[in-house]
């Protein structure tokens, strides 16, 4: 009962201070917005270094009459090794010339095929490091048939030194832009609240509990939070699409980031509301 | 049923609006409290719905000493207190009707009996014909009415009426003193805060006479 009046009421506060709310709304959504353009970044630069991590592995050239099929058996029997792929002399010919198109003049300088045959070997993410390239690489030297390994452990911890300073970065950015959304919802539910001050004193004095008095304000906080989460998935749908004709790859989940924009807004409006009323009312 | 012990209220700048005050009031009577302009009559009534704090003494309002009340419990407070005020305070923006059925929203009254309470009172006030009207569509007497439509509607226990006639001619008057005196009659406390002391005359009833926020006479 309490609550399907204090919907009525919070439509009535919206619709009533229709110019106020249009307002209000508007500067919810940017600042959603900027939001989930900040989340859109970050997710895209994890992504990038998930791709980048996944291409961390160990390349062993081998000797010409190396046998492959035990030495893939025995590589594979090392803890950490998930996965080992033969890419033949042939094969590595066939990928240098692709990479180099148009100079393909230059190899054709040999006659014979320069290039060895060679293992990749794929790691478990938690040797994906100097360390355990280090320690898998040692034990593969010592098999019979391989050549040389080579990968690249320096630039693997420069790489995590990095993301690790960018993940700190980015966490603390983040939990600046979500208060930052708060305390916006904050203060435009505040006006809202001024604007009716009159007639809150009204309801008090006529004896309206605090909570019945709070539920049109929330209401109206859900409303602008969830709204202002559409509009900035609109925006942001509309700036990946943009980018994605500059940038070859953006990586959007949209479903994720349309149903994330509703809640997350609604649940900041939740918090924005009842932190001003609160205030008021105390 | 209302009780004050050596009341006095200070505003600030240091102004004493009520000075040493003590009177009780027994369950179903009716006051009047009367006295010149700025002697301190509606602060009385505020003191007793908790709209202000005294600066020193006791009130007691249906067996609760206001000072002790928790927040919690002052809706309660006032939804068993019927205030009809000095300035109306009708919300702008909502019908006659809309501004006495909020009266009975903020309780919980269920929907079936709001509709028959509002029927009803606004029947007894005569305010019928006007209930899709806004306040600014009434005349100062009308809106008078509604106010008291809405300290009625959900049978307080007390009813503080501060100047209810003040926008009144004196037929009028008279129509609103017999509407007060049968609420009385069915067993609602009243008091009344007025400076005509020309109804209060002809009523015969207790009257608190207040001058410069003293209780200079009590009968
Ligand atoms: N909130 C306030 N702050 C400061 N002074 C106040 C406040 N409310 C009332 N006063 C002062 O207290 C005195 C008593 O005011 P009150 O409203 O009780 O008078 P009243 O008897 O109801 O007068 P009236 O017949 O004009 O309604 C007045 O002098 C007034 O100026
Ligand atoms: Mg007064």
């Amino acid at each position: 009962m309490a609550l399907r009046i204090g919907i009525r009421e919070g439509i009535r506060t919206i619709t009533r201070n229709n110019s106020l709310f249009l307002l209000s709304l508007l500067v919810t959504s940017i600042s959603l917005f900027l939001l989930s353009l900040f989340v859109l970044v970050t997710v895209n630069l994890y992504y990038a270094v998930k791709i980048l991590d996944e291409k961390i592995e160990i390349i062993a050239f081998l000797d010409d009459h190396a046998n492959v099929q035990r030495l893939m058996r025995n590589i594979r029997k090392i803890n950490g090794v998930t996965d080992v792929i033969f890419v033949s002399s042939e094969q590595a010919l066939k990928d240098l010339q692709n990479e180099l198109k148009e100079t393909e003049a230059v190899l054709n300088v040999f006659e014979k095929n320069p290039l060895p045959a060679s293992l990749r070997i794929k790691l478990e993410r938690s040797f994906r490091n100097r360390r355990g390239l280090t320690e898998i690489s040692n034990k593969i030297m010592l098999l019979q048939g391989v050549k040389e390994t080579i990968y690249g452990g320096e630039l693997v911890d420069q790489l995590k030194k990095i993301t690790n300073i960018i993940s700190a970065f980015d966490i603390g950015l983040l939990i600046i832009i979500i208060f930052s959304v708060i305390f916006v919802i904050f203060q435009t539910i505040k006006l809202t609240i001024f604007a009716r001050s009159t007639e809150i004193e009204i309801m008090r004095l006529v004896g309206a509990s605090n909570s019945f008095i709070a539920i049109p304000f929330t209401f109206e906080g859900v409303v602008q939070g969830a709204l202002g989460g559409i509009i900035a998935f609109i925006l942001i749908a509309i700036t990946t699409h943009i980018t994605t004709s500059i940038i070859s790859v953006v990586y959007f989940p949209k479903l994720y980031f349309f149903i994330g924009s509703i809640i997350f807004g609604a649940f900041f409006g939740i918090i924005g509301s009842s932190v001003a009323i609160r205030k008021f009312l105390k | 049923m209302i009780t004050f012990d050596k009341v006095s209220k200070i505003y600030q700048r240091d102004w004493t609006a009520l000075d040493d005050v003590s009177f009780h009031i027994d369950k179903g009577e009716f006051v009047f409290v009367c006295g010149p302009t700025g002697a301190g009559k509606t602060t009385i009534l505020r003191l007793i719905y908790k709209y202000e704090e005294p600066t020193k003494g006791t009130i007691k309002v249906m067996g609760e000493n206001l000072r002790l009340m928790k927040k919690k419990e002052l809706p309660k407070l006032r939804r068993k207190i019927g205030v009809i005020f000095q300035d109306f305070k009708l919300l702008q923006d909502r019908t006659l009707e809309e501004n006495v059925l909020f009266a009975l929203e903020v309780t919980d009254t269920p929907p079936k009996n709001m509709k028959k309470k509002l029927m009803e009172i606004l029947t007894y006030l005569r305010l019928s014909h006007k209930k899709y009207a806004f306040p600014y569509q009434l005349s100062g007497g009308e809106q008078q009415k509604v106010s008291i439509a809405r300290a009625l509607v959900r049978d307080p226990y007390i009813l503080l009426a501060d100047e209810p006639t003040g926008n009144l001619d004196s037929r009028s008057s008279q129509d609103i003193l017999e509407i007060l005196m049968d609420i009385n009659y069915k067993g609602t406390t009243v008091i009344m805060a007025t400076h005509n002391l020309n109804i209060v005359k002809k009523m015969k009833k207790r009257m608190l006479r207040i001058e410069n926020g003293k209780l200079v006479r009590d009968k």
